[in-house]
């Protein structure tokens, strides 16, 4: 069995295969050459490929293959109701459901809308409660535009999910999407006139741990944060052990709700390494300490990684840089640069393959 | 009847075609007969902003726009403006 990670970059997607011990990589591709993939995932529950490509001319679109990448098919049109004044921007996050509504995904688009689509990504229908959620005049967009980047389900109940959009935070619904509460309660918003306002705020990758789904795992614009009680509270968790609260990417470790993996940048005005040391971070404290692994990673380094661009499985952990390098972890903590010289790396997903 | 060129991206999401023989009366209708017809207009409808439309080399706009008959028409070359990186 060996590693399937799906690279996507801002020419296209790379199908990296790796063996199982993670030290030797095939590289395919581009495929979908010259669209800029910001996330593609293989869907566990029947291996199709799902890509959210966005071009500057041709705009935005999913596009799915049912044969690991040789054929493509897009999705209809994915728009916005006209009487919202609002038209997609972007398409960011491809989300598979649940396994008991197989025909489901959902879909994470800027300006701050989910979509969801019952026939396997051939039509996309928006969620109306968060298109025209009362605090919408509250959000604003960041440097990537209000980009809804983080859709997280909860395996236990059907009618729980989470979203999380930049800059407006994270949201929960109880009620299949039926409404919308924020759940911001103790994350900071520095940038906002209140910084503790009910929305405004500006996560940038939102994890639900799959083993605990109570906790939530939050890499904001202004530290890392936790919650045990599904968001109703958040606990900032930065300020022991990590160079800078600063950063996109958050990984996890599956059999551990206690461990957290990020990759800081030096602050909001200098997306790269802090110190010219590219790092990634971990805790198995609840971020109680941060321990360094850089054996492996390149020194000096500035490096950015992006929100979607890290991954992580039972066995290790995954992350692509903006310098287009593909980073993974081998025993002992060991990083292997296992691709070099892609384009610009947007995302990345594994999935195993044989 | 009247030919239409498309860049290779879009001929990519088209299985490869890159030329289309297609019957219509105006610019707008032949570009919308096209299997890619949801990457050159937006989701007002209206021609993507970057995409630059020829009429046998003269820029549809200068032939009175996308409602321009295409009488006497043919070819139709769709040419994307991209620039940069």
């Amino acid at each position: 069995m060996g590693v399937l990670a799906l690279v996507g970059t801002a020419k296209g997607l790379f199908v990296l295969r790796g063996n199982e011990k993670r030290h030797h990589w095939h590289a395919e591709g581009p495929l979908l050459g010259g669209w800029g993939v910001y996330h593609a995932t293989a869907d566990a529950r029947d291996g199709t490929l799902y890509a959210a490509t966005n071009h500057r001319v041709y705009g935005s679109t999913v596009q799915r293959s049912e044969d690991g990448g040789r054929t493509w098919r897009r999705s209809q049109r994915i728009g916005l109701p006209e009487e919202s004044g609002l038209t997609v921007d972007a398409v960011w996050h491809v989300a598979p459901g649940r396994v008991e509504e197989p025909e489901t995904l959902y879909l994470g688009a800027a300006p701050g809308v989910l979509f969801r689509s019952d026939d396997r990504g051939e039509t996309w229908e928006v969620n109306r409660a968060l298109l025209e959620h009362p605090t919408r005049d509250g959000w604003f967009p960041g440097a990537g535009g209000l980009c809804c980047h983080s859709v997280q389900l909860d395996p236990r109940d059907h009618r729980c999910m989470y979203v999380a959009i930049t800059a407006a935070g994270v949201f929960r619904t109880d009620d299949a999407g039926e409404t919308w509460i924020p759940r911001n309660r103790g994350v900071v918003a520095e940038f906002l006139g209140d910084p503790y306002a009910e929305v405004g705020q500006c996560p940038h990758k939102l994890l639900l741990h799959p083993a605990r789904p109570d906790r939530l795992w939050q890499q904001n614009h202004f530290g890392v944060y936790l919650s045990d009680d599904r968001g109703d509270s958040w606990v900032r968790v930065d300020e022991n052990g990590l160079p800078s609260g600063f950063g996109f990417p958050l990984m996890l470790d599956p059999a551990d709700p206690d461990a957290a993996f990020v990759i800081p940048e030096e602050g909001p005005e200098y997306h790269y390494s802090p110190a010219g040391r590219l790092a990634v971070y971990g805790t198995r404290d609840r971020g109680e300490t941060w321990q360094p692994m850089t054996d492996g990673l390149p020194d000096p380094g500035w490096a950015a990684v992006l929100r979607e661009a890290s991954a992580f499985d039972a066995e290790s952990l995954y992350f692509g840089t903006q310098s287009g390098s593909f980073f993974t972890r081998v025993t002992g903590d060991r990083w292997v640069e296992a691709v070099r010289h892609l384009p610009p790396i947007f995302s990345v997903e594994v999935a195993a393959w044989s | 009847m009247v030919l239409i060129a498309v860049p290779s991206i879009l001929a990519a999401q088209a299985e490869g075609t890159r030329r289309f023989e297609v019957e219509a009366e105006t610019v707008g209708d032949a570009l919308h007969a096209l299997p890619v017809d949801d990457l050159i207009f937006n989701e007002r409808g209206e021609l993507n902003r970057h995409l630059n439309v020829y009429v046998d080399g003269t820029d549809h706009r200068e032939r009175g726009g996308l409602d321009s008959s295409l009488e006497g028409a043919r070819e139709i070359r769709v040419v994307a403006m991209v620039s940069g990186g």
